[in-house]
């Protein structure tokens, strides 16, 4: 290893390129389907490394990884949405999801030289751990994404939703020792706070301060589902599918799966022509004016959703109101679902990004809000300026007057 | 049969509920005029470890890695577990560590110096201002425990010395799920919020209610049973925590870029009657999908 182990793709110091290469994305999948989430992240990689190919003259590929039991059927389908390797770790004692087992196993891969000399000899020799690591933020992958980067001793950024490479001059006080630093190669992972109205910008950096020496990678993050789109499947693009057995420890067999059950959500976004979501807005009496919501809903035949500060159940709600409508399977946007009704109904939200995202797609769209300069006012057909505890009741006893006309229509 | 040994590790936040929360004109948080709090997913971690000494009798030692001032988290914590220990990791080398340099000061600290082997460690689902939910499986990871995630329910058999868990699979594009899982001693929980206690039994009442007290008395306190460790008290490897032992740096942080205008809004005033008929007219063509666009 040279000591100057950063690379911008010269020969000078091409072992840093070896020792970590390609993007490992660890694939998801239950009860026999493939969760899109999976596809979406193979479709950011691919873009991301077609893009970074060309830039730095190199071959590196991306790298679906994905565990299971009778899983070969999907390798053809993660080929043709962009991997360049599959490695399938097919196994009867992968069919449940185990956290150990599917650390230790992913933690194998991530490791493992032989399939690095299979995914591309020329980077093999010096080849220590991946590049890049990406997993999906959701109930599965952002436990693994966090015990797996444990097991690699690196850096992990969560609920992500853009992702850039970058050549970077970093000076950090501990990490650099205050000099500045180039640093090639650098994944930039973006992720909005809880407001939605900030990003902040996260690095998984070596440490070169010569004390606490230390090369961190694979750089990981976890990828919020429904953000990126997965590229057009082609039938005719050619890849390699790389056949792993795992080694699995009789100890960590312990841990069993007593039952597997499929719930039905008791809120259906679906089936409803009408969404009716409410936000902070509710908050000078929010039992009061989530019924309000409710009575609207109900004259409008709406499914009822909220946005993702509400989930968080820190507004002064009875019990019942809490539990019934506060939950996060309502929520709409990133981190939770994105719709598209004929009519969508945004009362006392203020339209922060990762909300629009949920709800952008709808035919038509009313808010109800005493802020014209709120940010929903731009995503919005018609704009009814004023406090939804005013506004509700009016639009409830018209819509009731006009409910004949409704049934004759 | 042994006691169950059980440690918590709850994390002080800003309280986001609505009178104590600051937000700046922009719409994000003002850090200095916000009030701070027991995170409320710390707080659904220590109800759910106040189950097991309900129901188990279980010893109960509460921890947090943060500045002076979250003593309050772990006094709140306290007083909604009954907690027999408290202890927090605090200095100012620890301060700006990412995840996994908080996982390997509150291993240490769970694994040294804490009274005997721990059985079960909880933690919340993740933190309301940072979003990550890592410290939880991450810590789980180093102390060498299972990690059962999204936790909504669980019972201990003492006899065999383990656990049943029910685990809340929440994915996009399918169905939830529910998996049951039985795992041997020692486990790491991360509570799900959907979280709930059943105390089906009259003793169980019982003792919840003398422990509830008990709690309450012992938050009054709480500084009695309180141990604070500075990094040389808790021996910690300095090279693995704090900046130093963080992989991750926060970058930047900006203001996300507002999306164009996607749709040009007819402003409505909600006290016009009139603005209040047209408003209905156009949902109902909406639904009645009349509307060409």
């Amino acid at each position: 290893m040279s000591e100057d182990w950063r690379c911008s793709g010269c020969d000078s110091c091409k072992t840093e390129c070896e020792a970590y290469s390609h993007v490992y994305v660890i694939m998801e999948h239950i009860d026999g389907k493939l969760l899109p989430v999976s596809l979406e992240m193979l479709g950011e990689a691919r873009r991301l490394f077609d893009d970074y190919n060309a830039r730095y003259s190199s071959n590196e590929k991306v790298v679906a990884v994905i565990l299971g039991n009778d899983i070969k059927d999907f390798s053809k389908e993660l080929i043709e949405y962009g991997a360049d390797i599959v490695v399938c770790a097919d196994h009867p004692e992968l069919k449940d999801l185990r956290n150990t087992i599917h650390t230790k196993v992913v933690s194998q891969i991530a490791l493992d030289k032989e399939i690095a000399s299979k995914i591309e000899p020329n980077y093999a020799k010096q080849f220590k751990k991946p590049r890049y690591i990406f997993f999906a933020a959701d109930s599965i992958g952002r436990h693994l994404s966090s015990t797996v980067l444990v097991e690699l001793e690196s850096g992990l950024a969560s609920d992500i939703n853009k992702l850039v490479i970058k050549d970077l001059n970093v000076t950090h006080q501990i990490k650099t020792d205050g000099k500045a630093t180039d640093f090639k190669k650098t994944l930039e992972m973006y992720r909005p706070d809880f407001s939605g109205f900030l990003w902040t910008t996260i690095l998984c950096l070596n440490n070169t301060t010569p004390a606490i020496k230390r090369e961190y990678y694979p750089q990981g993050c976890s990828i919020i589902p429904g953000v990126f789109e997965p590229i057009k499947p082609d039938p005719k693009r050619s890849g390699e599918i790389i056949f792993y057995e795992p080694k699995i420890e009789e100890n960590d067999l312990k841990v069993k799966v007593l039952s597997h059950k499929i719930i039905k959500s008791e809120v259906d976004f679906e089936i409803r022509k009408a969404v009716v979501s409410f936000g902070r807005g509710i908050k000078d009496a929010p039992d009061e004016n989530i019924k309000l919501v409710t009575e609207l809903a109900k004259q409008l035949d709406a499914e009822i959703g909220i946005s993702l500060p509400i989930s968080k159940k820190l507004l002064p709600a009875s019990q019942s109101i809490s539990s019934t409508y506060m939950i996060p399977a309502r929520v709409i946007g990133t981190s939770g679902s994105k719709i598209s009704p004929m009519l969508y109904v945004a009362v006392g939200i203020s339209g922060a990004m990762q909300h629009i995202a949920g709800m952008q797609d709808s035919e038509f769209v009313v808010a109800i809000n005493p802020d014209e300069n709120s940010p929903i006012k731009n995503e919005c057909d018609i704009f009814i300026n004023g406090r939804m505890e005013d506004v509700i009741p009016l639009l409830v006893e018209e819509l009731k007057k006009q409910q004949q006309v409704v049934q004759a229509g | 049969m042994e006691p169950l040994n059980l440690a918590v590790i709850v994390k002080l936040e800003p309280d986001f509920s609505e009178g104590n929360v600051s937000y700046k004109p922009d719409g994000t948080l003002n850090r200095n005029e916000t009030k701070n709090t027991l995170g409320p997913h710390s707080g659904i971690a220590a109800k759910a470890a106040f189950y097991a000494k309900v129901k188990y009798d279980a010893k109960i030692s509460v921890c947090s890695m943060g500045p002076p001032l979250a003593e309050l988290a772990l006094e709140q914590a306290q007083q909604t577990c009954d907690a027999d220990v408290l202890h927090l990791y605090s200095d100012r080398i620890f301060a700006g560590a990412d995840t996994l340099a908080t996982a390997e000061t509150l291993r240490t600290g769970i694994t040294d110096k804490m009274e005997g082997k721990m059985d079960i460690v909880f933690s919340g689902h993740r933190a309301s201002d940072g979003e990550t939910g890592q410290t939880g499986p991450q810590t789980a990871w180093k102390l060498g425990f299972t990690f059962l995630g999204n936790v909504i329910s669980y019972d201990v058999n003492l006899e065999k010395r383990t656990v049943v868990a029910k685990c809340l699979l929440t994915l996009n594009g399918v169905p939830n799920v529910v998996e049951e899982i039985e795992a041997p001693l020692p486990v790491f929980i991360s509570i799900d919020p959907s979280y709930k206690s059943n105390y089906t039994t009259v003793s169980q009442r019982i003792a919840f209610e003398k422990y509830q007290k008990e709690a309450y008395e012992r938050a009054k306190n709480y500084k009695q049973y309180l141990k604070v460790y500075n990094i040389d008290e808790l021996g910690v490897d300095k090279t693995l925590v704090g900046l130093a032992g963080s992989p991750t740096i926060v970058y930047q942080v900006e203001r996300i870029p507002k999306g164009k205008a996607t749709r040009q809004a007819e402003v409505l005033d909600g006290s016009n009657p009139e603005h209040i008929r047209k408003a209905v007219a156009k949902m109902k063509e909406a639904l009645s999908a009349m509307v060409i666009k």
